[in-house]
């Protein structure tokens, strides 16, 4: 293919989202029932587009198409796209994901009041996101960043009368902002220092410290992103929003973004660097595990569960394994869109039955649930396969890219003391989320009905059981590589390869994966009372945290610096206005009684022989006359007499 | 016609006020000349663009006729002309004015108290904004500057809210206060520079490109660097530029120098607190670009991390007030000394993406502003009523206000996309960089002033969450049919304002193709002269 | 009848007409007043003429003053007219628009 037609057809890839959302938008109120299949019909074009495109550029060199964006005095700003592996892959992710949860939402959201609004920005984002995928430089990419981030905004709080989904989205706007002045701060790093946006070379000329900083204030803006350890409590009140949304935002494309920015500036990351996002992916990743064991809320499980996967994916590229960080990346992008897809349908069908009957209760508490498995059988059968990915059973998925994940992080860790410590979190990481995904497994489809028991529970319409399908059928093996146990397969071998084996670990898992679940099965049959503490039920009182340390302060600081301008400036202001007024009114005093004294005097005196000339003309005209002839007879008299 | 293109410009609002005022009172002609006029402007504006060659620095499309001169004996020739005159700072902050003019014209289109003068007063300030931009000298520039105050203050003292008396002697007092501080540089200014190019007599111009060039500059005078002269300790040159820093900072403005903002924005009406968010606060910045930095760059190179720290002490605390404020006016009035905050840091990085950056928040802050407080105008004029906390859930009820909101809510806090997010990166870029290049502000003042948009997010989003989503309810009451949604000439004004702030956000080189051969030319006279003036200072 | 007696009852007559013209309110009145105090002059012109014969100087202008004391009659009584329709009186002092 030609170059030219070759970024023809990517932006015309990127541009058909937009599209979506754009006729999402104009379609007019009483044809709305068009929006959820042009929008589903035209994601269905990108994603084919994207597949083939994949695999025919598939292990070709990298190709940057550039064009002069802004120039900045000397300096020109590029705007265009990089192409190589990596974009492939999140390309034919991030479109496959997004036409899925479209397909999904034409049951899911079906009757729902904002619609259309629900798909402009649906395609929105996944516009937004093929932009951070393709961005060739660090500032365009920053921009998709930030868009990804607005459309992840208006999606959580889509039902704006939910006071919790709005809250939510503020919530998630503001901490992702806080965490993206890292961001900025490492563009004014990058900038000041190679005088370029360039995201694979990084001229520091030596100087090291500046880019080790600029790699830790990227890795903040990772941290925000992908829920990283003291800001991944946006993701769980992230939840509020559309089941779909969480599915396609909150767990396979936007939170990997994160994952995605330290692939591509993988270059730029100093050993110091890569140690530190080892650490925070690690702790992350069991700090998460260990909340979504105790959770209730079906979808906080799985939000809880994200946030330890994500904390693998950045421990993995701290290990240097990008590479295996991007293998996750794909499985995990699958198997998790279609447990929160398969979540999805059981909300749904919980509430359609809960609207027909007139039970209610809430459906999204693990408690209430129980012996899904007769009557959404193809919701099950699907659900378990993308679980199965999730906990790494042998088969699926999730095992080998996990195996590839341990694989990396004990090859990093070799024979330092905290180093192995820290691979050690990852193995308990591991087991962990096994323990999890049984539980929830467990409490919604195996456990007899409990409140569910007053419904009667159908499955969901085939529109939304065909992403589910097709999603856990990518939760399958052949998705890595046609051997089950080999992670080494088509995406691995040519993204980084000749990675490291070891059998050891892999022989390991494969026998102790398969007799852990079975534990665990055993473990939550025969223990009845659902338990948790409130401690990681509530994360970690991150959110209690934030209020008093960040949101607290600044609302009083908000409130200090009002009164400054009220009555501190404002007061010293009036202060003189006050003082001039004052000083304004003894002069006149002065002017009035002194200086006016005098004048009065001379004027009272001209009033006085005024009022004695005014007493002649009193506007009467016979004492005019009587005066003039008096006057007239005393002259004649003058004039005759002397 | 080349020639007379910025006179006409400047003139016809005065013509049009002419009319206005010799038209019986009572009719609606005035609104109806008003926005002829300003669209005139418009086209006047799209000859100046076609005349304007972007590939040129310097001065442009320049006027020059003989205005003042006085003879003043063996001292030599006191000189004023009537010298208008573009460049890259000017010309987008004029195509501004005449695009807000015009909006501001049709947002006043149901003004019903004293139309005749209403119109009048506005079509005055339009001429006096117009000549504040062009002026190229200095005395030009202060009577515009100065002639700009009548026209506002009658604006907000008789259009105003309940408390406009308050709000426009406190705005008068304020600016006059700061034009009292740049008359007395004006004078030593003058006392102490020369025009280029006299022969025999020495004149002693007004001419800003004159007082620019520190050849012109007469020995043993006031403003003399050989001569040194030092007031408390501190050397005169450095005074002046710390009295030009305040008069400009009042208007821009500056905190502690704001005060008066909040107040004015309050009281006045919709099409006035536009027009002052827009256009008005740009002078103070215009004053820094044009006078301040180029006249005494040996101060600025001292000083310019005092201009800075109170650029990061505007964003930082003017977000913080506006997160308090429990009215919406005075929120975005607090927003808007937060964003001209960025305009300072801009400027006191000295560097081409920072003079560049300054710019460019300004005119995206005018546009910017302006849809904001047309907003506010909006719900005001349904309700009467600007408290957010009296609003729950407009979205359902407003849904296109609701998209316009978020619009500019999102433009203001800096989403990419929009033009204030261009704007603020590259004044970022040009804080962070200025240690490395020219060593005048420290990194850590960029790195301060980005938490000024985590502030803006916060504000903005809570503002949103407050007054727009939940359940819908006005006052305690459900029901008010008085809350439609847009009508078409309030869309008429906020679309092209929208679509303006997007095209700039993703196009930045529309603007840019204007502003870099400026910003390029300031940095480089600014960073020149003034080591040249220091060198002279400390041999 | 002597020349004396004739000035005497012009001057009678002048001053009856001096005095009806300082006191009566009534305007038309002030007017009839005025009529006499001319009518007073015009006798005293022909008496005075009378000392004279060969002139004719005193009889024309006695008829001057005639002609100019009608037209003055006829203003004064429009004057009044308008006056007495505008405030509804005819008594000057009640007209005080002019008092200082």
């Amino acid at each position: 293919m030609s170059s030219q037609a070759l970024f023809s057809s990517l932006v015309l890839i990127a541009l058909l989202p937009l599209l979506s959302a754009l006729v999402a938008t104009v379609i007019p109120a009483s044809h709305r029932w068009i929006t959820p299949l042009a929008s589903s019909l035209l994601l269905a074009l990108a994603s084919i587009l994207s597949l083939l495109l994949s695999i025919s550029q598939w292990n070709e060199p990298t190709l940057v198409w550039e064009k002069t964006w802004f120039t900045l005095g000397e300096s020109t700003v590029t705007a265009g796209i990089l192409l190589n592996n990596t974009t492939l892959v999140l390309l034919s992710v991030v479109t496959f994901i997004s036409f899925m949860v479209h397909l999904f939402s034409i049951g899911y959201m079906a009757g729902d009041k904002g619609e259309q609004r629900y798909y402009s920005i649906l395609g929105f984002f996944t516009f937004a996101m093929l932009g951070l995928v393709l961005a060739d430089n660090l500032l365009l990419l920053f921009v998709f960043w930030e868009l990804v981030g607005f459309s992840s905004y208006m999606l959580i709080g889509h039902w704006r009368e939910k006071d919790a989904a709005t809250a939510a989205a503020k919530k998630a706007f503001i901490i992702n902002r806080i965490a993206d002045l890292g961001f900025i701060i490492a563009l004014l790093i990058i900038w000041g220092h190679t005088g370029s946006f360039s995201l694979t070379s990084f001229n520091f000329e030596e100087q090291e410290a500046w880019r080790t900083g600029a790699a830790l204030c990227l890795l903040l803006a990772v941290m925000g992103k992908s829920a990283q350890l003291p800001f991944f409590n946006w993701l769980s009140s992230a939840m509020e929003g559309p089941t779909p949304v969480s599915a396609l935002i909150h767990a396979a494309t936007m939170v990997v973004a994160g994952v995605f920015l330290l692939i591509r500036v993988f270059p730029l990351f100093t050993p110091l660097a890569l140690d530190v996002v080892v650490i925070i992916g690690s702790s992350t990743a069991v700090l998460g595990a260990l909340a979504a064991l105790h959770q209730f809320d079906f979808k906080k499980i799985l939000a809880y569960s994200t946030i330890s996967q994500l904390g693998l994916l950045v421990a993995a590229v701290g290990t240097g394994a990008y590479g295996v960080a991007l293998l996750h990346l794909l499985t995990h992008a699958f198997f998790k869109a279609g447990l929160f897809l398969g979540a999805g349908a059981v909300i749904h069908s919980l509430h359609q039955a809960q609207h027909s009957s007139h039970v209610h209760f809430d459906v999204q508490d693990i408690r209430n649930l129980g012996g899904l498995r007769k009557e959404m059988p193809i919701t099950f059968f699907c659900f378990s396969i993308c679980a199965a990915a999730l906990a790494g059973l042998p088969l699926f998925s999730g095992f080998q890219s996990k195996d590839a994940i341990l694989v990396s992080v004990f090859s990093w860790s070799g024979d330092q003391v905290w180093r192995q410590a820290f691979a050690w979190t990852i193995v308990i990481t591991s087991v962990l989320t096994i323990f999890y995904t049984v539980r929830m497994l467990w409490f919604v489809f195996f456990e007899e009905a409990k409140k569910t028991a007053l419904l009667t529970i159908q499955e969901v319409p085939t529109i939304m059981r065909i992403p589910l399908v097709l999603l856990s059928l990518g939760s399958l093996w052949w998705m890595v590589a046609f051997h089950p146990l080999d992670f080494s397969g088509w995406l691995l071998d040519s993204i980084q390869p000749n990675q490291e084996h070891n059998l050891f670990i892999t022989w390991l898992s494969l026998i102790s994966i398969p007799t852990l679940t079975v534990l665990a099965f055993l473990w939550f049959k025969y223990r009845k009372k659902p338990t948790t503490l409130g401690f990681l039920q509530e994360g970690y009182y991150l959110d209690y945290l934030n209020s008093l340390l960040v949101t607290k302060p600044i609302l009083a600081m908000s409130t200090v610096s009002e009164r400054i301008d009220k009555k501190g400036l404002d007061g010293i202001i009036h202060g003189f206005a006050y003082l001039t007024v004052g000083l304004a009114h003894l002069l006149a005093w002065v002017d009035k009684n002194i200086v006016d004294g005098l004048v009065d005097a001379s004027g009272r005196l001209a009033k006085g022989f005024g009022s004695i000339a005014r007493s002649f003309s009193g506007g009467q005209i016979q004492s005019y006359i009587f005066w003039s002839v008096f006057a007239l007879v005393i002259s004649l008299f003058w004039f005759l007499f002397y | 016609m080349h020639e007379y293109l910025l006179s006409l410009l400047i003139f016809l609002p005065l013509i049009g006020a002419l009319i206005v005022l010799v038209l019986p009172a009572g009719t609606f002609y005035g609104r109806s000349i008003a926005l002829l006029i300003a669209l005139l402007q418009g086209l006047v504006f799209i000859f100046i663009l076609a005349a304007y060659d972007t590939s040129l620095t310097g001065l442009q499309l320049a006027e020059r006729a003989r205005w003042i001169s006085l003879a003043m004996g063996t001292w030599g020739e006191v000189r004023a002309d009537y010298f208008v005159a573009l460049d890259g700072l000017s010309l987008p902050l004029v195509g501004l004015s005449v695009f807000i003019f015009i909006i501001a014209t049709i947002s006043s289109w149901k003004v019903e108290k004293s139309r005749k003068g209403y119109f009048a007063l506005l079509l005055v300030l339009n001429a006096a904004v117009m000549g504040t931009f062009c002026a190229q000298d200095f005395l030009l520039f202060y009577l515009f500057f100065e002639f700009m105050l009548l026209p506002m203050f009658f604006l907000i003292g008789i259009w105003g809210g309940a408390r406009r008396e308050y709000a426009s002697i406190k705005f008068f007092l304020y600016t006059l206060l700061g034009s009292i501080l740049i008359l007395i540089v004006m004078i030593a200014l003058l006392l102490s520079t020369k025009s280029s190019n006299d022969t025999g007599t020495v004149v002693h111009s007004f001419s800003i490109t004159d007082m620019t060039n520190s050849a012109n500059i007469l020995s043993q005078s006031v403003l003399d660097p050989q001569r040194g002269l030092e007031l408390f300790g501190i050397s005169v040159r450095v005074w002046a530029f710390i009295f030009l820093f305040i008069g400009f900072g009042i208007k821009l403005p500056m905190v502690p120098l704001h005060t008066w903002l909040p107040d004015a924005h309050v009281e006045a009406p919709t099409a006035i607190s536009v027009l002052l968010a827009a256009l008005l606060l740009k002078i103070g910045g215009y004053g820094l670009l044009r006078i301040t930095y180029p006249l005494f760059p040996d101060a600025a190179m001292q000083l310019s991390w005092l201009v800075a720290l109170f650029g990061v002490i505007s964003i930082i605390y003017g977000a913080l007030a506006a997160m308090a404020s429990k009215d919406l006016k005075r929120l975005i009035a607090y927003s808007s000394v937060s964003h001209m905050g960025f305009v300072l840091l801009g400027v006191a990085s000295v560097t081409t993406e920072g003079a560049a950056g300054a710019v460019y928040q300004m005119v995206s802050h005018g546009v910017i502003s302006a849809m904001l407080f047309l907003l506010v105008g909006v719900l005001y004029d349904r309700t009467h009523d600007r408290m957010i906390e009296n609003y729950s859930g407009l979205s359902s009820k407003m849904p296109v206000y609701f998209s316009y909101t978020l619009l500019a809510f999102f433009a203001s806090l800096g989403l990419p996309g929009f033009s204030g997010f261009m704007a603020e990166v590259m004044v970022f870029l040009g804080a962070f960089k200025s240690n490395g290049v020219n060593g005048l502000i420290h990194e850590s003042f960029a790195i301060v002033a980005t938490l000024g948009l985590v502030l803006g997010a916060a504000y903005y989003l809570w503002t949103l969450q407050r007054m727009f989503f939940g359940k819908y309810h006005f006052k305690s009451s459900t029901e008010n049919t008085s809350l439609v949604d847009l009508d078409q000439r309030e869309i008429l004004m906020l679309l092209p304002l929208a679509l303006i702030t997007i095209a700039f956000g993703i196009f930045p080189q529309l603007l840019l193709n204007f502003i870099n051969p400026f910003a390029d030319s300031f940095t480089e006279t600014v960073l020149q002269t003034g080591k040249a003036i220091q060198a002279i200072i400390r041999p | 009848m002597s020349l004396q007696s004739i000035y005497i009852l012009s001057a009678l007559l002048f001053s009856i007409g001096l005095v009806i013209v300082l006191v009566k309110r009534n305007a038309i009145l002030v007017l009839m007043g005025i009529e006499l105090m001319l009518n007073a002059a015009n006798l005293n012109l022909i008496a005075f003429n009378k000392t004279v014969p060969a002139s004719l100087d005193g009889q024309v202008f006695a008829l001057f003053v005639m002609v100019i004391a009608v037209c003055e009659t006829a203003v004064g009584l429009a004057i009044i007219l308008q006056v007495y329709r505008h405030y509804h009186t005819s008594v000057p002092d009640e007209i005080n628009e002019l008092k200082g």
